[in-house]
């Protein structure tokens, strides 16, 4: 069994690591009467934090979302001996109303790596707790290329292989 | 034992009282009393106890994956990590 499963092509059957979490809000209340919105600022950045600002200050409750759909969408990744890059983990409030996840820097790559190019999460809360599951949607991967490469006459050439096979198409990911 | 990690220590097993003691070697991620949320508040301790600003973007797992871990890199003179 490989110890971390990368997603398969897209266009075939395949599969997705879902992510899933759920954070309490008394632990998050806590945190924030303790040590104050500064605490905030190392796991959500300044848009993310002004989505969750309300007339009276921080909504806990939208804290406890953010932050549960940050740790879904990194459960998705399925990467070993990393800590969840909070900040690059970016979760915004669409202008529907529903979350949209951007992927930025260390996160960006670490989904690269493992076949995904974008994650789409879904957050729901209720007095106490504030879950979120997430799912990754899978990067096409390039064509294989059954053209061999024209090689130049010279064997000693460290020039690389110039392919005849059209261009890859790929889906862009989001950063 | 170094107060600075006596302190770290005591703030695990505050969040953990089902626990009596911590062995050095146990491994804090792979049993739970660190998950993702308490490492931000974890982080501020270790800041504020070993007097180091730490960047959790660069910081490596390892480096806090057990107390011994911890004690090493961030509680050790200098000339006792390089002995």
């Amino acid at each position: 069994m490989p110890a971390r499963p990368v997603a398969p092509p897209a266009g075939g059957l395949g599969w997705a690591n879902l992510g899933m979490d759920i954070v309490s809000v008394n632990r998050v209340r806590r945190l924030l009467t303790q040590y104050g919105e500064k605490f905030f600022e190392r796991m959500l950045t300044p848009g993310e934090l002004a989505d969750c600002r309300t007339a009276d200050g921080l909504d806990v409750l939208s804290l406890c979302g953010r932050i549960a759909a940050k740790e879904a969408a990194f459960k998705t990744l399925r990467v070993r001996g990393r800590f969840l890059p909070w900040p690059d983990i970016v979760v915004r409030r669409s202008e529907g109303g529903w979350p949209l996840v951007e992927l930025r820097g260390p996160a960006a790559e670490m989904a690269r790596e493992s076949g995904i190019s974008e994650i789409t999460v879904s957050i729901s809360h209720d007095v106490d707790y504030a879950v979120a599951v997430a799912a990754p949607i899978i990067a096409p991967t390039p064509p294989v290329s059954t053209t061999p490469p024209v090689s130049t006459a010279s064997p000693v050439s460290t020039a690389p292989p110039v392919s005849t096979a059209p261009p890859v198409s790929s889906t862009p990911i989001e950063q | 034992m170094a107060d600075g990690l006596q302190t770290v220590k005591n703030w695990i097993l505050e969040r953990h009282p089902e626990r009596d003691d911590i062995a050095p070697d146990l491994d804090l991620i792979e049993n739970r009393l660190i998950d993702s949320l308490s490492f931000v508040e974890f982080v501020f301790l270790l800041e504020q106890e070993s007097g180091t600003a730490i960047q959790m973007e660069t910081l490596e797992v390892d480096s806090i994956r057990t107390l011994g871990a911890i004690e090493q890199h961030f509680f050790k003179a200098p000339a006792e990590v390089q002995a």
